[in-house]
């Protein structure tokens, strides 16, 4: 650690002008309006914690939404980075079938929304689709998928998985990429088995990465909600009904931006907690 | 790592083959869709049989079609050149911040992380209405900059970057220092090549988010020769008529760039000298 | 240097003589679209700097870009239920006074009724719709079933379908589910074809003034709609749940794998993708004992309030929803034209039998959807308890839960 602080904000300025521009002055403008009432003519008025209020104690819907999103991330999370961490690991090599199965397993990220929520209705179609297809040629019981209101969630983490463990794959191979080879040269002398390199040398010297997918992933689960937008509108029976596409729905169909950034902020608050737990369970602290 | 036996091998890559069946099998019906002149979709998706993934008389018409009359190749070209200015200025601008937030101790030093992560933390559908009123006071609505300045504001890649950086010794830093050089030189031209991996992610990342981005480039620009690649795949999906050919197709089409972008940097994904054994 | 100067001169000279006007429209094929662009442009002079935005994107672009309030862009498509919301913010402009009687008289009534607000003309009929019931000829035959009747005068009764639908869910190859559903509806949760059925049976989807829903969407009448519309996909099991996708509902009836579909005139267009099928249109049905009402709005087009080239957006407007215009629209995009003259006009089109019926309904039993500024929240809110409800939700409970929630919305209107 180097202590120069004119030389350190030097370094910082333009992506703080960057950041408090195009971000932080809209961020508090829309925390600002978590605080006011819009009258349908666009008159605002402040109404103090009102919109909160409301949310905690009258709106009928925002906790099991609330329940819904909760249990959404907390399955996920872990499900994504696990599943993206043991692909990184398996793929930490340049053989070509390593090469080829990185990019097979990269490719649904890079395809458009619009496109991957098509495909997956087709072929989680209850009555028609290829998923069915596939499970009866194998003689199991065809499955209802989005139209149940015990799968549509489970079938959104899937999906989820599908669509994003390339994508944080790439992050855990680029963090590999730091760990000294002599470390496993040593390790091996003293004939450690690949399990126990695993968790004593890789692991622990891939913290910062794991600690910044985590973070990362998390705030990622908690405020995306084109899936549920496109394919369940929230359904069947709100069991798919993520406070994301609650705030949706409240700024640009009620046109209640009070409740629709009221929701955002209590996100951002979730999303904060979890990010401090997830940086002191990876030892990652900033250190001052 | 070499001296792995042969069928611990295979029988790796025999669970990776069925892994990635799960990746694959959707994509495939969805090429195979594409490449079929405009058709039923239901007749291929059920029944199962070969015909599902392999077209029998394969086309390029769609893709002709979508080129040729619906112009998405300046739509390609568009976000492109987006992705590519964001890309150049976020590497920059955010590996300077990551650096300083890596390598030094300053006032304010907390706050600002906070500030970092949070920027990251806010859906974008509750900051577009005061983004949009904004850019039009700075009257660069309906220009490229609408698209690329906002995202170079991106606290991901600031967080990123700090999270790398923090592996690069210090060591070789103060042995810099002491020879004279100054804090940018070592920035330039120890850190960032120390750092290839970590710029490679980034640049992914950038190119991703740009590449990907649908809602603000409808806000941000109103003339349709800044039409993006999202935009051109999203409008033939509607209500009264969804073009399963013109749909299928530019996604294929559209979701070329990143695959390519990836497979060529994937070989930048090396050990740089942090790997050989310093310890920050 | 001269050469330069001169291109440099002649440029400026093109940039300021030409007035460019910001249209925001919905994301309708480019190559279709253009071709009514291009033509008004070489007509009037007049540049059209024209946004085509994605269907799922449209109605959130439209908020974002009326909320800065300076003025652009200066037309923009409006969804004709919309309307009433628009205006009462003060987002478009009234065009009575632009607008003569005789101008006016060429729309359907239900269609200038739809663009209208507190009797104030503010949207512009570009298109409207109808909705019946499309069968596929060849299944009815495979199963002996008599075709359906396809005048107005022998209109079926929802009874009468539900009773066809059971005969025609079949489950062809014995492994226990159904391979070809009775009845598929294409908007399978939208209020605009659920609405029609309660108001069969007479009820009022909203009050007079538009600002209340409880009472209305919970009369006995109501209930009674949506219970029918619930046994279909719980009790009879004749329509398939989670169909959420029109596209998708229409590839079932498109390749034989439904029977009946409740779906819009488009599919007159649409069903030219599937060589198959040989179908026929009967009349939109309605409840033994009550009477026939069928759904109808459409697009429309709106002028921004603040706009500072009121008289380009004027001329645009005037033009693109003119009978010339709409003419080449229907031939490029097969939309149900909103203006009585154009069906005179093409003949050749629109003395198929399936388009007489349409036309029929809209001049006769056409119901917009009800007027109030609140529409985009009421019909949302009511579009997730039709889902919940087909999805096997009690409609009672359902309905009653949803109107409070849907009265707390529309307070702020009043």
């Amino acid at each position: 650690m180097f202590r120069n602080n004119k030389v350190a904000w030097l370094f910082v300025l333009p992506a703080l002008t960057f950041l408090l521009v195009f971000k932080i002055w809209p961020i508090g403008v829309s925390v600002i309006e978590s605080l006011t009432m819009t009258s349908f003519t666009g008159t605002k008025s402040f109404v103090g914690f009102e919109n909160y209020e409301y949310l905690f104690k009258h709106d009928p819907v925002f906790w099991k939404s609330f329940s819904v999103t909760l249990f959404y991330s907390i399955i996920a999370n872990p499900l994504i980075v696990l599943t993206s961490l043991l692909m990184a690991l398996l793929l930490n090599s340049s053989h070509f079938f390593t090469k080829f199965f990185r990019t097979v397993f990269f490719l649904p990220a890079a395809i458009s929304f619009a496109v991957v929520s098509v495909i997956w209705m087709i072929v989680l179609d209850p009555y028609n689709g290829l998923a069915n297809s596939f499970l009866t040629m194998f003689g199991f019981k065809p499955q209802p998928f989005f139209a149940s209101p015990d799968q549509a969630l489970w079938v959104l983490i899937l999906l989820n998985v599908w669509r994003s463990s390339g994508y944080w794959m790439m992050y855990f191979l680029a963090g590999l990429q730091n760990i000294p080879e002599t470390l496993y040269e040593a390790a091996e002398i003293d004939g450690a088995s690949t399990l126990k390199k695993t968790f004593r040398i890789t692991l622990p010297l891939l913290t910062r990465t794991i600690s910044f997918v985590l973070v990362a992933n998390t705030a990622f689960n908690f405020l995306s909600f084109a899936p549920v937008y496109i394919i369940t509108k929230g359904g069947p029976m709100g069991s798919t009904n993520l406070l994301m596409y609650e705030s949706y729905k409240s700024a640009f169909v009620n046109l209640d931006m009070g409740r629709a950034s009221a929701i955002t902020t209590i996100l951002l608050g979730i999303i904060l907690v979890f990010s401090f737990f997830e940086l002191r369970f990876t030892r990652a602290r900033f250190e001052y | 790592m070499k001296k792995r036996s042969l069928w611990k091998t295979l029988i790796l890559f025999a669970v990776l083959g069925i892994i990635s069946l799960f990746f694959l099998i959707p994509l495939i019906w969805v090429v195979a869709s594409a490449l079929r002149p405009a058709s039923p979709l239901y007749e291929y998706a059920n029944p199962l049989t070969w015909k599902s993934f392999i077209p029998t008389k394969p086309t390029l018409e769609n893709f002709v079609h979508i080129f040729v009359n619906l112009n998405f190749g300046r739509a390609i070209m568009n976000s492109l050149f987006v992705s590519v200015s964001t890309i150049v200025l976020t590497v920059l601008v955010a590996s300077m911040a990551g650096f300083a937030l890596a390598k030094f101790e300053f006032r304010g030093k907390a706050a600002l992380f906070t500030i970092v992560l949070i920027t990251f933390m806010v859906p974008f559908e509750s900051i577009v209405i005061p983004l949009y009123i904004l850019i039009k006071q700075l009257h660069i609505d309906n220009t490229y900059w609408a698209l690329i300045l906002p995202g170079v504001a991106n606290g991901l890649a600031i967080f990123l970057f700090r999270q790398f950086f923090s592996e690069v010794p210090s060591e070789i830093m103060e042995a810099a220092r002491i020879d004279g050089a100054s804090w940018f030189r070592i920035y330039w031209r120890i850190v960032l090549p120390l750092s290839v991996p970590a710029i490679v992610t980034v640049i992914v990342m950038v190119f991703m988010f740009q590449w990907n981005s649908l809602f603000w480039p409808l806000v941000a620009t109103h003339s349709s020769r800044f039409e993006v690649v999202q935009v051109a795949i999203a409008v033939h999906r509607s209500t009264e008529n969804t073009s399963w050919a013109n749909l299928f197709s530019s996604a294929i089409a559209g979701s070329l760039p990143p695959v390519i972008l990836f497979l060529f940097l994937q070989k930048y994904f090396v050990r740089g000298i942090s790997g050989t054994g310093l310890k920050g | 240097m001269r050469k330069l100067l001169l291109v440099i001169v002649l440029l400026l000279g093109v940039m300021l003589s030409a007035t460019t006007i910001e249209v925001l429209w919905m994301g309708w094929p480019q190559d279709q679209v253009m071709q009514l662009v291009n033509a008004f442009r070489e007509e009037t002079g007049i540049d059209v700097d024209i946004q085509l935005v994605p269907f799922g994107q449209l109605f959130q672009t439209i908020e974002v870009r009326l909320a800065a309030g300076d003025g652009t862009p200066d037309v923009y498509i409006v969804d004709g239920p919309n309307t009433a919301s628009y205006a009462a913010r003060g987002y478009l402009l009234p065009l009575n006074e632009h607008f003569s009687d005789e101008e006016m008289s060429a729309w359907f009534d239900a269609s200038i009724e739809e663009g209208s607000f507190l009797g104030t003309f503010y949207s512009v009929p570009y298109g409207t719709s109808s909705a019946g019931i499309f069968y596929n000829k060849a299944i009815f035959e495979e199963y002996g079933v008599p075709f359906l009747p396809e005048t107005v005068e022998e209109r079926l009764t929802w009874e009468e379908v539900a009773e066809i639908a059971k005969k025609l869910t079949k489950d062809t190859n014995g492994d226990g589910r159904t391979d070809i559903w009775g009845l598929v509806i294409e908007q399978i949760d939208r209020p605009y074809l659920i609405f029609p059925m309660v108001q069969s049976l007479g009820a009022k989807v909203l009050s007079d003034d538009g600002l209340v829903s409880q009472g209305y969407i919970t009369s006995d009448e109501f209930i009674e709609g949506t219970t029918f519309y619930w046994k279909l996909f719980n009790e009879w099991k004749v329509s398939p749940q989670g169909l959420n996708d029109s596209a998708i509902s229409r590839e079932y009836f498109g390749t034989g794998r439904a029977a009946m579909m409740l779906g819009n005139e488009w599919n007159i267009r649409r069903m030219l993708q599937y060589p198959d099928i040989d179908y026929g249109l009967s009349p939109f049905p309605y409840f033994e004992g009550g009477v026939a009402v069928t759904p109808t709005g459409s697009w429309h087009v709106g002028i921004n309030s603040k706009t500072r080239k009121l008289e380009e957006a004027l001329t645009f407007t005037k033009y693109i929803t003119g009978k010339e215009a709409v003419i080449t629209w229907h031939k490029l995009n097969g939309i149900a034209p909103a203006r009585s003259d154009v069906y005179e006009a093409l003949p050749e089109v629109f003395d198929n039998p399936i388009w007489q019926l349409f036309v029929k309904e809209m001049e006769t039993t056409a119901a917009p959807r009800p007027r109030t500024p609140g529409y985009s929240q009421y019909e949302l809110m009511l579009r997730e308890a039709f889902n919940s409800i087909h999805y096997g939700a009690d409609p009672r409970s359902t309905l009653e839960e949803v109107a409070v929630r849907i009265d707390r919305e529309l307070r702020k209107y009043r």
